[in-house]
């Protein structure tokens, strides 16, 4: 992952090498580590693909979003009801769920395309207290309980032998695996230096023939498709596509994540899904003592300090404050 | 000589003793089971902590484990502590499964136990290997129907008496007492409320026009009722039923009393017993001002309540009683109320259980005993507790609160206990013979 900032950058093809390797090492790792572990593997990579998409959008393109759980909400609730209403394969419904989001992005953006900054943050918030609330009066949806998603058994004979944990693993690894190749390889292309342009200095790009407004409808529109695919992935997870899945507190979960992996390049999202599951659970252990308020709400608080540390020492990231320090002792 | 008799001597008191502790129950060595070891037992439970819900019902778990610190102290089960892993769920489905997950995975329990919520606990059942590695699923703190089905959910127990039997016993009551009067109700729109629900309709309860009203409280806190008690205000209903959980049956009940409840509108409340503990709605209220409080106090003055349990209040009862000195003593600064009550009786039901499970106990062997012994546990419900068929509690009986918030049997006297069962095909109630054990020695079981 490193390679998208060295000058020696590599080739599509070695990026897919490179990833069918991790894959391999994954699903060898897989057979090693114990049930819980894997399924916290999968909940990394679920949320791995929403920080993706925060990162595409407000890394990249500059555009600040608060409401990346709606997003995730559309692209969830797509997959079931095709699933369900029209009894869809469920590997179909991954695909559904990521052509709903960015068709349902590319929407917003375009409404949205004449707002910057706060107000675009204000917006992207609006949809994250909506959506939720609207997935809740429609009756199709399931109401407050809402639909049921089940990704199954592996298929065939590999049914009792393979655990549900470690399918469940696989298809989330998967979709990470697939999400980070396309991510690489889009913001090393033209489309990601123009969104890159855009955010440095909008005028400047379009004095060199970029189009700003059509730029960032695309970075919405791609970093929605890549929520949906979050959405999906999270809602294998837990089985279920409900309101209280996609609460605002997920969005600014993501959102956290995003800044504390450093928001700036796609690497960092693997650290901050780590963060964001792994914190939680080392100071549960600690603890162990739901009784105690100050426990029930200890992650909250540690992965919160993170983040005020974080913004004060180190906005960019921690992994862009690692690069800096090498590119200092370079010289 | 003298010397090698001493030895001689000290052997063969070892020996005895060793005897002596086999033979007084402390087990020879760790049982076959996951969760437990020789010294421990190790159960999981989640419940609301945090969160909108989980007003009242945070103080179930924690007096569970005041429970257990009370028996592990009196020698635990056969020699085995009881240890309670309690996790937060805040009531959202999404954590339930992520919690009951580690609960059963990580922590590897060998037992669940008194996880509470209806959509939580549904969620869980999906996604996590209860059924598969056969955990027990002992006491779920619901109401739901739908839980009690052998075949579906072959290792989950309830523990209150489904919505269903309540709602018929709430028809029967209104139908008897207040004939002919116009009827509304606000519910919990999951399938909580809709188990209620179906429990009206079977017993041919008929809501007046405007007056069936819900709300979504799972991942939302409940923000206001108004809309919903307004609508139900002008549909002229007379009688109110309150079918939701403690904090939006304590936002209705203010809400009620802004809009002239006692002064220029006067309905009869009817709650559900969930949503029923004084303490914790006087307390909601009370937490934002004393106006609030005294208004909720105004509404809740004659409104009418059914439990399973004694009332909280009734320190004559000998389970109260004992529950009380209990929890002053192992779960201190924890003021007592009804679900302190709720929590302390499910913990005496899960040790009954488990010593039915036998020395050396067995996820197989606890849900047997359960099968076969649970109706004959000792507790404070009024009514039979049908382990056999996975149901819980079977009865209720009806009281009304006083000006202080206090709730006594509506007839004076002792609770007249009404039973009914779950089928959707008729309404029948029927008045409980049921005789309840009496409270063990010092409160605690030495059944087997």
């Amino acid at each position: 992952m490193l390679a998208v900032r060295s000058s020696h950058k590599p080739s599509a093809t070695k990026r897919i090498i490179l990833a069918i390797a991790v894959g391999a090492l994954l699903f060898v790792a897989s057979n090693l580590i114990d049930e819980y572990r894997i399924f916290q593997g999968a909940q990394v990579a679920a949320y791995l693909v929403g920080i993706i998409s925060i990162v595409l959008l407000t890394g990249y393109s500059g555009q600040i979003t608060l409401g990346q759980g709606a997003f995730m909400a559309v692209g969830a609730y797509s997959a079931s009801l095709v699933v369900q209403e029209f009894g869809l394969p469920i590997w179909a419904s991954f695909f559904v769920a990521v052509i709903a989001a960015a068709l349902f992005g590319a929407i917003i953006g375009i409404s949205a395309g004449r707002l910057s900054g706060p107000y675009l943050a204000g917006a992207t918030l609006a949809f994250a207290v909506g959506i939720p609330a609207l997935a809740n009066a429609i009756p199709i949806l399931g109401g407050e309980q809402g639909l049921s998603f089940d990704i199954g058994y592996a298929p065939g004979k590999y049914a009792d032998t393979v655990s549900p944990y470690k399918w469940l693993f696989w298809i989330c690894a998967l979709c990470a695996i697939i999400a980070i190749v396309i991510a690489v390889n889009l913001t090393s292309s033209g489309i990601g230096r123009q969104w890159r342009a855009v955010r440095a200095h909008e005028t400047a790009a379009a004095l060199s023939g970029i189009n700003p407004a059509r730029s960032k409808v695309l970075a919405f529109t791609v970093s929605s498709g890549f929520a949906g695919l979050a959405g999906v992935s999270f809602s294998a997870t837990v089985g279920l596509v409900a309101p209280s899945s996609f609460t605002l507190a997920l969005s600014f979960l993501l959102l956290t994540g995003s800044i504390l992996g450093g928001i700036s390049h796609i690497s960092g999202a693997l650290g901050g899904a780590l963060i964001i599951v792994i914190i939680p659970t080392i100071f549960e252990s600690w603890t162990e003592e739901a009784s105690l308020g100050v426990a029930t709400y200890l992650p909250g608080i540690i992965v919160s300090a993170l983040l005020l540390l974080s913004i004060a020492l180190a906005p960019e990231g921690p992994s862009e404050l690692l690069h800096k320090i090498r590119h200092r002792h370079r010289h | 000589m003298i010397r090698a008799l001493n030895n001689r001597i000290r052997v063969g008191a070892a020996v005895a003793a060793i005897a002596g502790l086999a033979l007084s129950g402390v087990p020879a060595k760790a049982a076959d089971a996951p969760g437990v070891t020789k010294d421990t037992i190790t159960l999981g439970m989640t419940s609301a902590q945090s969160g909108a819900a989980s007003p009242g019902y945070n103080k179930v778990g924690p007096a569970m484990r005041a429970y257990f610190d009370y028996i592990n102290e009196k020698g635990g089960v056969y020699g085995r502590k009881i240890v309670l892993k309690l996790e937060d769920d805040k009531y959202v489905p999404t954590n339930a499964v992520n919690k009951v997950n580690k609960l059963i995975l990580r922590d590897k329990v060998f037992a669940l136990v008194g996880n509470l919520g209806t959509a939580t606990h549904t969620a869980a059942l999906k996604k996590t290997p209860i059924i598969k590695q056969q955990v027990p699923d002992l006491f779920v703190n619901t109401g739901y129907s739908g839980f009690a089905s052998p075949k579906k959910y072959p290792t989950t127990f309830m523990y209150l008496p489904s919505y269903i039997m309540e709602a018929k016993v709430m028809s029967k009551y209104i139908k008897d007492k207040f004939p002919g009067k116009k009827i509304g109700i606000l519910y919990q729109d999951d399938d909580f409320g809709k188990d209620g629900l179906a429990g009206f309709k079977a017993a041919g309860l008929t809501f007046v026009a405007g007056g069936t009203q819900k709300y979504a409280s799972l991942s939302q806190a409940t923000v206001g009722l108004t809309a919903q008690m307004t609508e139900l205000k002008s549909s002229g209903a007379e009688v109110i039923i309150i079918f939701g959980v403690t904090s939006a049956t304590a936002v209705a009940l203010r809400t009620a009393a802004a809009l002239g409840y006692g002064t220029t509108w006067g309905p009869q409340f009817i709650m559900g017993s969930v949503g029923a503990d004084p303490t914790t709605l006087l307390t909601l209220a009370g937490a934002t001002t004393a106006e609030a409080r005294a208004a909720t106090l105004r509404s809740l003055t004659g409104a009418l309540s059914l439990s399973f349990l004694p009332a909280a209040t009734d320190t004559e009862d000998e389970y109260v009683k004992k529950f009380i000195e209990i929890n002053t003593a192992y779960n201190k600064g924890v003021v007592w109320d009804n679900n302190v009550l709720v929590g302390m009786n499910q913990a005496m039901l899960v040790v009954q259980a488990l010593r039915a499970a036998g020395q050396n106990p067995t996820r197989a062997s606890l849900i047997a005993a359960l099968k076969s012994k649970g109706g004959t546990f000792a507790s404070a419900g009024y009514s039979k507790l049908d382990s056999a068929n996975n149901v819980g509690y079977t009865g209720y009986w009806v009281g009304r609160y006083n000006s202080t918030g206090v709730i006594a049997p509506v007839d004076g006297g002792k609770p007249v206990v009404y039973t009914a069962d779950s089928s959707t095909s008729n309404g029948d109630v029927a008045v409980s013979t049921f005789t309840r054990p009496a409270m063990p020695a010092d409160g605690v079981p030495t059944n087997s």
